[in-house]
């Protein structure tokens, strides 16, 4: 019945052929270190599904936004564990990356045929801490606000562009309701529309060129 | 003979039964708490009943609805709002009160006290009650609302909530 089905579809759709490009693909025996790309995959759908479940409650503005945070994670059934997963998975989100980037680093997995690849890695390495620094300041607590002055500071001491480049992350002089407001934005449209692009394109890659190799030893010469 | 009747499962098949299993417990482990926490707040009891204070009963005209407005907080999410609730009261007598809601039992519109009339009109869809609250005309399903009612030192309450 769910073969037919399953026919029926692929008729129409070809699926069959996409499931085996992604899963029934050659690979070269490789160890767990290979996992980590797919765990970092995992967290961010993670962060993806109880990102979207918080914003049901979330208010983005200065009056609203702590209150809300508060009400999710003392009113809301479960909300203590949407948010502590969404809050802990960011930390374990970057972890991953680096340990990931450090295994292609390691296995040298950057080389030809993966330069790209790798760039597009080396962005999604900047969205993930995007991702980071402006989710941190939506609770609008002390530590968020206090957090994101310093941290905006930290980008205005660029020569010549600082004190520009400051001004647009806050959307004016100080951190206000302006900036909330474009933290927010950043955090739940644009960094997610690009790590959706780049993760495909990411993915999409490692499938075309295959897995890298562990790199051997070379055969020592009698 | 004896061979064929064990059900050999292959490594393969046994990792996709176990993979779908593991994506299975996975999927549960977030759905569950995800329903909970999206439909929550409209299982969540409303608030504690409350006496509140309309005024002074001597302000109750004699046969006719006489319009009450009361400001009440009421905690929604996490914002207090202050309300208005506006409340006909009929008395015939002047010791037995009839407090009614101005929400039409339609569609929820504000109804009010035609004096020429001697009618309640709805304005949404024409709804229309006599004195006491009964239906007299439009879609109106039910008389309108009638609050518990209570006197102490010349003032007059209702219960609300
Ligand atoms: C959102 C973040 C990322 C996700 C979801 C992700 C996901 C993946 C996955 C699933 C693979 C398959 C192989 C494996 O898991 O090791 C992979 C491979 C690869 N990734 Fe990432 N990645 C991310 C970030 C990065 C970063 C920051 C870099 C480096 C700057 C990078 C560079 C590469 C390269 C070069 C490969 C090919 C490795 C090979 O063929 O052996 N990725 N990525
Ligand atoms: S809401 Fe009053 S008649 Fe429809």
């Amino acid at each position: 019945m769910l073969t037919r089905f399953g026919n029926w579809l692929d008729e129409r759709m070809g699926w069959r052929a996409v499931w085996e490009a992604i899963f029934l693909r050659k690979v070269p025996k490789v160890n767990w270190f290979y996992t980590l790309g797919s765990a970092t995959l995992f967290v961010a759908v993670n962060q993806a599904v109880t990102g979207i479940l918080l914003t049901i409650y979330y208010v983005p503005t200065p009056d609203h936004a702590y209150d809300s945070v508060q009400y999710i994670t003392t009113q809301v059934a479960g909300g203590w564990l949407i948010r502590g997963l969404h809050h802990w998975g960011a930390s374990v989100m970057v972890v991953l990356v680096v340990l990931h980037m450090l295994r292609v680093i390691i296995y040298g997995a950057y080389k030809y045929p993966r330069e790209v690849t790798w760039m597009t890695g080396v962005v999604l390495l900047l969205v993930v801490i995007g991702f980071g620094f402006t989710g941190y300041l939506l609770p609008w607590d002390q530590k968020s606000y206090w957090a994101t002055t310093v941290g905006t500071r930290i980008a205005g001491v660029v020569p010549f562009l600082g004190d520009w480049i400051l001004r647009i992350m806050r959307g004016g002089n100080d951190l206000s309701a302006v900036t909330l407001a474009r933290f927010f934005g950043a955090h739940v449209w644009v960094l997610p529309a690009t790590l959706l692009l780049l993760v495909g394109t990411h993915l999409f890659l490692v499938i075309r060129n295959g897995i890298s190799e562990i790199p051997k030893r070379e055969a020592r010469k009698q | 003979m004896e061979h064929s009747e064990k059900k050999e499962i292959s490594r393969r098949e046994f990792m996709k039964y176990t993979i779908a299993a593991l994506g299975g417990l996975i999927g549960l482990g977030y759905g569950i708490p995800a329903i909970g926490y999206v439909v929550a707040p409209a299982l969540a009891k409303s608030q504690a009943q409350q006496w509140i204070q309309l005024g002074a009963v001597s302000k109750v005209e004699l046969g006719t609805p006489t319009l009450f407005k009361v400001n009440i907080s009421r905690q929604t999410g996490w914002i207090v709002n202050q309300e208005e609730l506006s409340v006909y009261v009929l008395t015939e007598n002047g010791r037995d009160f009839v407090a009614m809601s101005n929400v039409c039992t339609h569609l929820g519109c504000r109804i009010r006290w035609i004096a020429d009339q001697g009618q309640y009109y709805c304005p949404c869809h024409n709804g229309v009650y006599d004195k006491q609250g009964n239906v007299v005309s439009g879609p109106p399903p039910r008389p309108l609302d009638k609050y518990q009612t209570k006197v102490e030192n010349d003032q007059l309450f209702i219960l609300e909530g």
